[in-house]
């Protein structure tokens, strides 16, 4: 890490529920050993090598394969369904449609409005209307070919605007409205009156895929003892559990989830194992055999959740200096065809909540007022993708301050510095920033780091033959920690053994984002030994305590609190049984590097084994379990205020590029994100996910989207869909400030998420400053920024 | 269809298989060898997860048949290392490097790299990003591993040994 400084907030102004919540977690002043080093990730070796196991990478011997039968329509009737064919075709175990479910006939993240097999209706093209479990691959889809459907096609809705006209089809029995929420803050129209300047602008963004490279793959595997094991990668065992038990109409007690190393996720792992499991599970127990279902990669495309295409119309209003006197937005957040992450979870979950608070910006401004609306369409369907639903506010509310600052005759870092937060800031919902608001460092660290003024100076036309422009651009961002929903709470259980080895229960899941490392690196410090010394105990809702879901940039900061609380119940056995061994009383005792010592006289001290063993003989309490639950939030039904997520994380990023003004080609030369985490737990792993979040943020920018035409995928392989190759991602240098949340374990907040955040504008912004194209339709792919070139009247001619 | 009978060298072990003629090597290496090391991410030669070396050549297993490897030498992940207890030096340069993520990408990236070094011990950043530009990663955003092949073909050419 290039840079690092280590910040204490000096004037915090925690609320009485914070200030409890922080003095349960504070740990003794002493320097962190283990946790805020680059230890390398474990598993490493074996990926290298080739051996780490993969849910396909499992024998499926002895299993039946199972397929889903879809459905070409958008939205139809289903008038008839034959299966007899196929079920007499030899290899075919099971043909099931809608008639045959033993239970509930539907799944959803949040709410079951999805068809394990549907009976009546498809809502969009992929829908399934068969499943098919045979002895091999080749048989299933041959039977898919035997299933005859007869539909009834109804008029589609494929603009989310169309969904809320009166006359409109109706997608689902409630209407196609699926939330309408509001925030209210002041009085816009003062706001206005009082503005010298107000723009009004509409951008808009498209379905992204999240592409994580390992197709999706499940297991359900029926046990002697009839308990439903399901095993397959994934990132919520628990919400997989919760809906797969009423599909099969069993209690939760009778299924149980195992996870398997993902080979990517990104939130989309969140919903699509849900549905995979519930339909494995309904085949391997109609036939009493093991069931295996394999995506291909273009059914991970057409079947799979997205990221939420949206079109947002804001009207902002700003004074000559700078200072932000009002913003109105409007949010037309298209849900697709089922829930899955989108609905409202009160007071603040749901990624259609999220985008709606998070879409003012992390700025002050006195005079908020944003409807949001989510709505059902006969598309595939929106849930999570690194960032829920705050991606895309991102690239409204940055290009407005860019075009605001235009507009004014100020810099892009001008307009922001004069609205960002600080500390004691009043958000759009009400809520005072009490703590750890780094946002105005990572502005002045990134402008430094990157020579803003310099560059920006320097801008202009790279040939003599005026083709190619170069330009600088930046943004900011603001990103929660945690759900946002009453029930985010999160456990973990600490078991100590007589040789000084633990174990760690934590159902928080691995998809490459090091949680396997980092969470062991948490309980190590804690307990004052060796990463090395623990082990994680996998995923696994038999064994595991309930951990909740692995999203949210949750995963750390949460269950990092969780693990220390566990810890802490051993570690009170070690610290009484070595004093006792020691004579010395217990607050004079601390633990590290495998030791525990008298602070006054470090050179008496024991092997931490020697008092495991001892505490162990003592029949000292061994077992340690921790519940975290973070702040409770609160968001009103109606105003949409109130403190909806307790900490943000903070950041900044800078981007040069070079447009060809005559093809509308982009090269990106540097790129320098900074970012207030908090405290970085392993610098190393949080670098990898800063340099991972901005190249897909960068795909978000240039080059990716789900093209639909009438309800079906026009790009589902990865040669129509595009994400950034090696050739396509410039040199990222990271930033990292740390600015201590009093509610994180060390300090720590969520990163997970925020870097693909402001890459995406910032990259759109310097395009603008380069050529004057402003793409407000998303991707900026060459055609669009000719055109926005175009447009605009030409480049700028200096 | 008849199956067909073929004779395929990997990692220097002889093997006789009988495979149906449309199976592709990246099926008959992962099914029937049980070498699950050789990932799938596209089956449609899009991705690069499922690259091996065929007579030390970079190849997309996913869209060749079992049959063209018929008495040719495959050298897929788990080849790779000198001994089980040893990495080569471009799997150790991954790990050193932070170059892994999730994983799903790492086979197929380091034997990319391995057939870009073969032929250009000391390629430029450049290079080494031309040369992979085949091979997808969703994880890392690539500079790492960028700097993993950078620092391993130095490694190889100062201990001028390869492994
Ligand atoms: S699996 Fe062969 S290229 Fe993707
Ligand atoms: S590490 Fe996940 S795709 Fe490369």
């Amino acid at each position: 890490m290039q840079d690092k400084t280590q910040e204490k907030t000096k004037t915090q102004v925690l609320t009485r529920e914070e200030n409890e919540l922080a003095r349960r977690l504070r740990t003794a002043d002493k320097p962190l050993t283990v946790a805020g080093t680059s230890i390398g990730r474990r598993d490493d070796p074996l990926k290298v090598t080739g051996k780490l196991k993969y849910g396909a990478d499992y024998s499926a011997e002895g299993f039946l394969f199972g397929k889903i039968l879809r459905s070409p329509h958008a939205h139809a009737l289903i008038k008839s369904i034959n299966v007899k064919k196929a079920q007499e075709l030899e290899g075919v175990a099971a043909v099931l449609t809608a008639e045959d479910l033993p239970g509930r006939n539907g799944f959803g993240a949040i709410i079951p409005d999805q068809p394990v097999i549907c009976g009546d209706k498809v809502r969009f093209v992929g829908d399934g209307v068969a499943l098919v479990a045979a002895e091999t691959e080749t048989i299933a889809h041959q039977a898919l070919k035997l299933i005859e459907v007869e539909y009834e096609p109804l008029p589609g809705i494929f603009d989310p605007r169309d969904a809320m006209a009166e006359d409109a089809p109706k997608i689902h029995e409630g209407g196609n409205i699926l939330s309408d929420d509001k925030m209210v803050k002041g009085d816009v129209d003062a706001g206005f009156a009082e503005a010298d300047v107000i723009l009004e602008r509409t951008y808009q963004v498209p379905f992204l895929e999240h592409a994580y490279l390992e197709p999706d793959t499940t297991m359900a595997i029926p046990q002697p003892d009839g308990v439903m094991l399901i095993e397959g990668p994934m990132q919520a065992p628990f919400t997989t559990r919760r809906n797969v038990a009423p599909v099969l109409g069993v209690p939760i007690n009778q299924v149980r989830v195992r996870q398997i190393h993902m080979g990517g996720g990104f939130g989309g792992k969140e919903d699509s194992p849900i549905d995979l499991s519930c339909r494995a599970a309904v085949l391997a127990q109609a036939t009493g055999r093991p069931v295996k279902i394999t995506l291909e990669r273009e059914e991970v495309t057409i079947q799979t959740a997205k990221r939420h295409p949206m079109i947002m119309e804001l009207k902002v209003g700003v004074k000559k200096d700078g200072t932000l006197t009002a913003f109105q937005g409007v949010i037309y957040d298209e849900q697709g065809a089922y829930a899955s992450l989108g609905p409202k979870i009160p007071p603040a979950g749901g990624s259609h909540v999220h985008a709606m608070v998070m879409m003012p910006g992390p700025y002050e401004i006195p005079n908020v007022k944003v409807d949001a609306y989510l709505l059902y369409t006969n598309h595939p369907y929106g849930g999570a993708m690194r960032g829920f639903g705050a991606p895309q506010v991102h690239i409204a509310h940055e290009q407005m301050m860019d075009e605001l600052a235009a507009e004014l005759g100020i810099t892009a870092v001008d307009i922001r510095e004069k609205n960002a937060f600080r500390l004691g800031s009043q958000t759009a919902t009400g809520q005072v920033l009490s703590q750890s608001v780094g946002l105005r460092e990572t502005l002045e660290s990134c402008a430094d780091r990157f020579k803003w003024d310099e560059r920006l100076a320097a801008t202009g036309w790279v040939d003599q033959a005026h083709t190619k422009r170069r330009g600088v651009g930046v943004a900011m961002g603001w990103y929660r920690t945690s759900i946002g929903t009453n029930g985010d709470g999160c456990g973990a259980a600490v078991h100590l053994h007589e040789d000084g080895s633990v174990l760690l229960y934590s159902g928080i899941t691995e998809m490459g984002q090091g949680a396997f490392t980092v969470l062991p690196q948490i309980c190590a410090e804690e307990l004052g030994i060796m990463p090395e010394d623990v082990r994680l105990v996998k995923p696994d809702t038999d064994l595991v305590p309930e951990s909740g879901p692995t999203v949210g940039s949750r995963s750390t900061t949460l269950m990092g609190n969780a693990i220390i609380l566990a810890a802490r119940q051993v570690k009170e056995s070690l610290m009484d049984t070595a004093s006792m061994m020691l004579m010395v009383p217990t607050e004079r005792l601390d633990a590290k590097g495998r030791k525990i010592y008298d602070r006054e006289n470090p050179d008496k001290s024991l092997d931490f084994a020697a008092v495991a063993a001892r505490a162990m003989a003592a029949g000292k309490r061994m077992i340690g379990q921790g519940w975290w639950t973070p702040p409770v939030p609160s968001l009103d039904g109606h105003t949409g205020q109130g403190s909806p997520y307790h900490v943000y994380t903070y950041s900044t990023h800078m981007v040069q590029v070079v447009v060809d003004v005559e093809t509308g080609e982009v090269e990106l030369e540097d790129y320098v994100a900074a970012f207030d985490v908090g405290k970085a737990i392993n610098p190393k792993a949080l670098e990898g996910q800063i340099e991972g979040g901005v190249a897909m943020g960068l795909g978000y920018a240039l080059m990716e989207e789900v093209v639909l035409v009438e309800g079906v995928t026009q790009n589902p392989s990865l040669q129509g869909y595009l994400v950034p190759t090696m050739l396509d991602v410039p040199d990222i240098q990271p930033v990292i400030l740390e600015v201590t949340n009093e509610l994180g374990p060390y300090g720590a907040k969520g990163i997970g998420e925020m870097p693909n955040i402001p890459a995406t504008p910032a990259i759109i912004n310097a395009i603008a400053q380069a050529s004057n194209g402003r793409v407000r339709r998303l991707p900026a792919d060459p055609e669009r920024i000719f055109w926005a070139i175009k447009e605009a009247g030409g480049p700028p001619q200096d | 269809m008849a199956k067909r009978t073929i004779e395929l060298i990997v990692n220097g072990d002889r093997y006789e298989l009988a495979v149906d003629p449309w199976r592709t090597l990246a099926n008959v290496l992962r099914e029937d060898l049980r070498l699950t090391g050789t990932k799938v991410g596209c089956a449609q030669g899009d991705c690069g997860a499922c690259t091996v070396l065929l007579d030390g050549r970079s190849i997309s297993s996913c869209l060749t048949l079992a049959v063209e490897a018929h008495q040719r030498e495959v050298t897929t992940i788990e080849g790779l290392a000198p001994s089980p207890d040893e990495l080569h030096p471009i799997q150790e340069a991954f790990v050193q490097h932070g170059a892994v993520q999730c994983g799903y990408c790492t086979p197929g990236m380091v034997l990319a790299a391995k057939h870009l070094l073969d032929n250009n011990p000391a390629p430029s950043e450049a290079e080494i990003r031309a040369g992979l530009s085949g091979n997808l990663c969703r994880c890392t955003g690539y500079n790492k591993i960028v700097d993993a092949i950078g620092a391993a073909a130095k490694k190889i050419s100062d201990t001028g040994k390869e492994a």
